[in-house]
């Protein structure tokens, strides 16, 4: 270790980012140095490269695809690499940290949150419904549940009309316990109460998440450790995913086309659906407790929100499975439900009876 | 007679003495007198000798007898010089004498008889008449008896005040019993004194002449003798000569028994009693003529324990204590026996013994190594030396000749009886001995031997500790089973006895001491509904039953069934629940017997209970403390505290009915629970599990535990296997197709067991109870017989904080997931993942 600390490693930094390209020769550094240390030299580098450049924000910097947290050095020897070779080093621009907006109080423990636009849909335990905009000011409260509302959802926002679903098939799925339908979503009007198009049967158990992958495939994760994949023409199963543990939501990206899962331990698993076999790709450890929902975020691939009951939102760099980027505090006690719909805000709902709002500055550009 | 009981009749004998003396010594007469001088002179005689003269002192007799013996022959055998005129001084005496004497004699007698007549004392303890009345016997006149009687005393009184008359002694006769006079008038106040007094002082206070123990012939040539206490001289009386001797010899029929006294040179007339001394002494008899030789003997000392000590003074100390030195000698031998330095004779034949019997050497012992220490050596035996026989040119006499040929020929069959084993030949030289002929068969036999019969030394068993622990799964291997605590459940104010998931795992129910009921959301912790009891939940039991939303609470003496989702959750279940719980069943479906209808009442639902969710209420006649399902959900199964024989009440939902299964009480009843798979009925009581085939109605099998008080009891959803907790800290596993004894008894706590739970679906149990963890234990079940459960214990969770002893009181899995809920102490209910 102390000899390695010592040693100099032959580095050569690549970007795809094509704004903050520097030159392709290989640089000598300690093998000690820290990822602020690199960003000092980047940066001087830059400067040298594109004096037009401005302003420039951190970087981070991948070695052999994993996120640097640590030194090079113990970094490379926990990826087993030589350090003879030339280190190829791709640096991105980091995302920055996101800044505590709003704080929405609500009576009750807040289960279920979901943003179009501007507007921001919270279901809550005391069986109603919110609508806020993302100002934080209260727009509408809809009572008409008898029991907690536990999934919200929009379904369309046009001009000032606003038409959401008051999502509570998952609800009814985890009360039916034996053949838990995951029910097709198809309740658009408000007072009318549509029987649903199709029913898919096959989870044994209570089904947690679900999610729209394309126009007629849904993809659903249930506490019977599965995670399947349904053709909704054919109303049959596509692919499945067994997991070793309970699963509490799930979410896939279009971006990536992976899914990511809670379940019930401290970790959150990416599988990807296109390998034959359910191996899972990465496993994020970090959270404290159950984590309880997860979401991708819709404008980068590699970042995606995890919300547990260790009262932390994290934000996730898939490359980084050991620490996440942000830590987003703030709530006090569980955290139920997390939500990155609208990419500039990152909103959760806990049991603190509070929606916490938190303003992504990148997302904007 | 023993010393002490003589010395006690003596000093009676003496009391009643000196009361006649009182009486008497007005009345005595001149002979009495002359007696005591005798009795005086006797004894001054006695004390010149060194002697002490108390004759009735039987102790003393013997060497009284051989001093008075001595000088009788000294007496008897010396030739006297005296004087005529001396000669009348003492005829003057001797008439005195002469008369008393013959009253002396008979006083000696009486004397002898008084002996006697204390003997007679000894045994009838008569009083004083007993003397008065034997006197007669020997003398005849009974005046002359008295008259002895008194003379007698007056004679021990002259012995015991020899003081007194040491002073009187030294001049005349005269004066000696004038003295002796005075002092019998003074005498009986004195007499009781001291009766050692005499004895102690005679020997030097009567020695009147201080000469010594001298040869008397030294003065010879004087006219004195010797010297009295004062320094006078003791003048010799006068010498008498031949003549006066044959003359006084002629005229003193005393003069036989006269004896000359060397000391003072005075002639003494022995009394009778010296003269009777004399002959006893003569005759090899013990002098005193008081002892007896053929007393009755009396055992005092026996073995028999008498009531009353025998001595007068207790115990010696030293008889009570352990002695010192005997102690020290003791520890020695023990010391060298513990050293070893000596042997006991036990030991010592032991050894004997041991060296007699042969010792056989030990081929097949384990240890390679002998007790020495060394390595195992086996010597080879040792083949004798050749003897001349075996030489090729033996001498002659070791060849055999005809004879022996003859008898070794005759041997042929059995030639282990020959003399040689071989055949002595003679060689004229070593060079004619021709070759062993069987030397290439018995190589190769030898080769043979060596080849199959491989000599090697066996090497001990190597067997390690860890070898002998049974092989069991890592927990890693093992997963999944909860490992940290993920939820806390808050809300009840007091102990939370009671917990139960619902059949799909997403609600859970908890009944706690403050009287209400909760449901929860076992996933998130949210408490969806309270509802209050008005009594403590001892027991809450969710319905198996999948399509029914139903919870069985037992507050108090009711037992409740309650649809707690009405209002809020499964609506379609709680509506179905509601449609076949509104209409009662008809009326003569419903009937019970008389017994049953004792101590069992459904009571009628009103309103306001029907809004909280009770549905059912059924009334016991005393507290309820387990409630249990039936597989089917049809029927629950209650169990009272305290019912003895309506311990277990079996209520029947559909017919709303209720049944006492058994008719006699079988010990406490813990708890009544229905085996999930056949029709049997599981019945823990304080000591053993009873199980009852309720088909048949009949007892099917006694279970013992060998516990002592059992807690709770779990039955596998196999059906085949038990879990018993009891409060003796002990988790008793039973196999039901194995035998009616425990197959493992787990001691994975370190307090009482109170709960105990099979998960449903996966190989897991687990056990809270007062101590401070949880425990989760794997437990598989195979299905076939031949392989016995394998029980792992994986993890200890964290139990609730205690409140007073108790920590956790109720446990239930998950019904798919490895979750464990455990209802706490402290008013929580927690989750484990």
């Amino acid at each position: 270790m102390a000899d390695l600390g010592d040693s100099q490693l032959l580095v050569r930094f690549v970007t795809k980012q094509e704004q903050y390209a520097v030159p392709d020769s290989p640089i000598a550094i300690q093998s000690n140095v820290l990822s602020s240390d690199l960003n000092t030299l980047l940066k001087a580098l830059l400067k040298e490269t594109n004096p037009s450049l401005e302003k420039v924000a951190d970087f981070d910097f991948l070695i052999c695809g994993e996120l640097l947290c640590t030194s090079i050095a113990e970094h490379i020897q926990e990826k087993g690499i030589s350090t003879e070779d030339t280190l190829e080093v791709e640096y991105l621009e980091r995302f920055p940290a996101p800044r505590p907006q709003d704080c929405l109080m609500h009576d009750d423990w807040v289960s279920a949150v979901h943003t179009q636009g501007n507007w921001i849909l919270s279901g809550c335990y005391d069986n109603s419904i919110h609508i806020w905009s993302t100002k934080g000011q209260h727009k509408l409260s809809i009572p008409g549940h008898t029991s907690p509302v536990k999934a919200v959802s929009w379904v369309s926002v046009t001009n000032e009309q606003a038409i959401f679903v008051r999502y509570i098939g998952k609800y009814i799925s985890l009360s039916d316990e034996h053949n838990a339908p995951a029910k097709k979503k198809s309740r658009p009007e408000q007072g009318k109460i549509r029987e649903p198009l199709t029913t898919l049967k096959g989870h044994r158990e209570a089904v947690s998440g679900i999610k729209w992958m394309d126009f007629n495939t849904v993809v659903s994760s249930g506490w019977d450790h599965l995670i399947k994949i349904w053709d909704c023409e054919l109303g049959g199963l596509k692919q499945e995913i067994a997991g070793n543990k309970a699963f509490f939501d799930l979410d896939w990206s279009p971006l990536n086309n992976n899914i990511i899962t809670a379940s019930a331990d401290r970790h959150i698993r990416l599988y990807d659906p296109r390998s034959t076999d359910s191996i899972v790709r990465t496993t994020y450890t970090s959270h404290n407790g159950w984590v309880q929902s997860v979401r991708w975020s819709t404008t980068k691939d590699t970042l995606f929100l995890s919300a547990g009951y260790d009262g932390q939102v994290k934000l996730w760099e898939t490359r980084s499975p050991k620490t996440p980027l942000y830590d987003l505090s703030g709530h006090e006690d569980k955290v139920l439900c997390c939500d990155w719909s609208n990419p500039a805000l990152l909103i959760s709902g806990s049991c603190d009876n509070t929606l916490r709002i938190f303003k992504s500055k990148h997302a904007l550009q | 007679m023993p010393p002490y009981k003589a010395g006690l009749l003596k000093r009676k004998n003496e009391s009643q003495e000196s009361k006649n003396s009182n009486s008497e010594d007005k009345n005595t007469t001149s002979a009495d007198e002359g007696e005591e001088l005798v009795k005086g002179f006797l004894d001054d005689e006695d004390d010149a000798a060194d002697s002490e003269p108390e004759e009735d002192e039987h102790s003393d007799g013997e060497r009284d007898a051989s001093h008075f013996y001595l000088l009788a022959l000294e007496v008897l055998f010396e030739e006297h010089d005296s004087t005529l005129g001396d000669d009348e001084q003492e005829n003057e005496t001797s008439e005195a004498e002469s008369s008393d004497l013959t009253d002396s004699e008979e006083v000696e007698e009486t004397d002898e008889d008084e002996g006697d007549s204390s003997e007679n004392e000894e045994q009838v303890s008569s009083d004083s008449g007993a003397d008065t009345g034997m006197a007669p016997i020997t003398t005849g006149s009974s005046d002359e008896a008295v008259r002895k009687i008194g003379g007698k005393k007056k004679v021990k009184q002259v012995t015991k005040k020899t003081q007194e008359k040491k002073k009187n002694n030294k001049t005349s006769i005269e004066i000696m019993s004038a003295k002796i006079q005075e002092d019998k008038v003074t005498a009986p106040v004195q007499q009781k004194g001291d009766e050692y007094e005499s004895g102690d002082t005679s020997d030097e206070e009567d020695r009147t002449n201080t000469v010594g123990d001298i040869p008397m012939w030294w003065y010879n040539e004087y006219p004195h003798i010797g010297y009295t206490l004062d320094g006078e001289r003791i003048i010799k009386p006068p010498q008498r000569d031949q003549i006066d001797e044959f003359l006084k010899k002629c005229s003193d029929p005393d003069f036989w028994r006269t004896v000359k006294d060397p000391q003072t040179g005075q002639d003494v007339v022995l009394a009778p009693s010296d003269l009777r001394l004399l002959e006893r002494l003569r005759a090899s008899r013990l002098p005193s003529d008081t002892h007896d030789d053929y007393e009755p003997w009396v055992e005092w000392f026996s073995r028999e324990v008498l009531a009353t000590p025998l001595r007068a003074f207790p115990e010696h100390k030293r008889s009570f204590l352990p002695s010192r030195s005997e102690q020290l000698a003791v520890s020695k031998l023990v010391h060298a026996l513990k050293m070893g330095w000596t042997k006991t004779r036990k030991e010592m034949a032991a050894e004997r013994r041991k060296k007699k019997e042969r010792a056989f050497y030990d081929l097949w012992s384990s240890s390679a190594t002998s007790a020495t220490g060394g390595a195992r050596v086996l010597p080879a035996p040792k083949r004798a030396l050749p003897g001349h026989a075996e030489s090729y040119n033996p001498p002659a006499e070791y060849l055999l000749d005809n004879k022996e040929m003859k008898e070794w020929d005759s041997l042929a069959e059995t030639p282990w009886k020959r003399k040689y084993t071989f055949l002595p030949q003679k060689h004229s030289c070593l060079r004619e001995v021709e070759a062993f002929p069987r030397f290439i068969r018995e190589r190769f036999l030898r080769c043979l031997d060596l080849y199959l019969a491989p000599r090697a030394i066996r090497m001990r068993l190597t067997i390690n500790a860890e070898d002998l622990v049974p092989k069991l799964p890592s927990p890693r291997d093992l997963q999944p089973f909860p490992t940290a605590e993920v939820l806390q459940f808050r809300g009840h104010t007091d102990v939370v006895r009671s917990c139960d998931f619902d059949p799909s795992g997403q609600y859970v129910v908890s009944g706690s001491e403050d009287g209400t009921l909760k449901v929860w959301e076992s996933s998130t912790g949210r408490c969806v509904r309270t509802v209050s009891l008005g009594a403590a939940v001892t027991r809450v039991s969710w319905s198996p039953a999948a399509a029914l939303c139903l919870v069985a609470a037992a507050a108090g003496p009711r037992a409740l069934l309650l649809n707690v989702q009405a209002g809020a959750g499964a609506h379609r279940a709680a509506r179905a629940t509601d449609r076949l719980l509104a209409e009662a069943p008809p009326q003569h479906d419903t009937r019970m017997d008389e017994r049953t209808s004792s101590c069992v009442e459904w009571e009628e639902v009103d309103a306001t209970q029907w809004a909280h969710g009770i549905r059912i209420s059924i009334k016991h006649f005393k507290q309820l403390a387990h409630l249990s399902w039936h597989a089917r959900g049809d029927y629950l199964a209650a169990t009272v505290t305290e019912g003895a024989s309506r311990a277990v009440v079996v209520h029947q939902l559909s017919r709303r009915r209720s049944q006492l299964p058994f008719r006699r009480a079988c010990g406490l009843v813990q708890a009544a629970v229905f085996h999930p798979r056949r029709p049997l009925l599981l019945v823990a009581t304080q000591r053993a599990v009873r199980i009852y085939d309720l088909v048949k109605q009949e007892l099917s099998r006694k279970l013992r535990p060998g516990a002592q008080w059992l807690s709770s009891l779990a039955v596998h959803p196999g059906g085949d296997h038990l879990l018993l907790g009891s409060y003796d800290r002990k988790l008793v596993w039973f196999d039901l197709e194995l035998s009616a004894r425990p197959y493992r008894t787990l001691r994975v706590h370190g307090a009482a067991v109170r709960a105990v739970a099979f998960h449903p679906r996966y190989p897991l149990f687990a056990s809270g109870g007062d101590d401070a963890y949880l425990v989760v234990c794997h437990g598989t079940v195979y299905n076939d017989l031949l392989t016995n459960p394998l029980l792992v214990p994986l993890k200890q969770l964290a139990a609730p904080a205690a409140a007073g002893a108790l920590r956790v009181l109720d446990l239930r899995w998950h019904p798919h997931q490895p979750w464990l809920l455990a209802a706490g102490a402290d008013g929580t209910l927690r989750l484990y993942s």
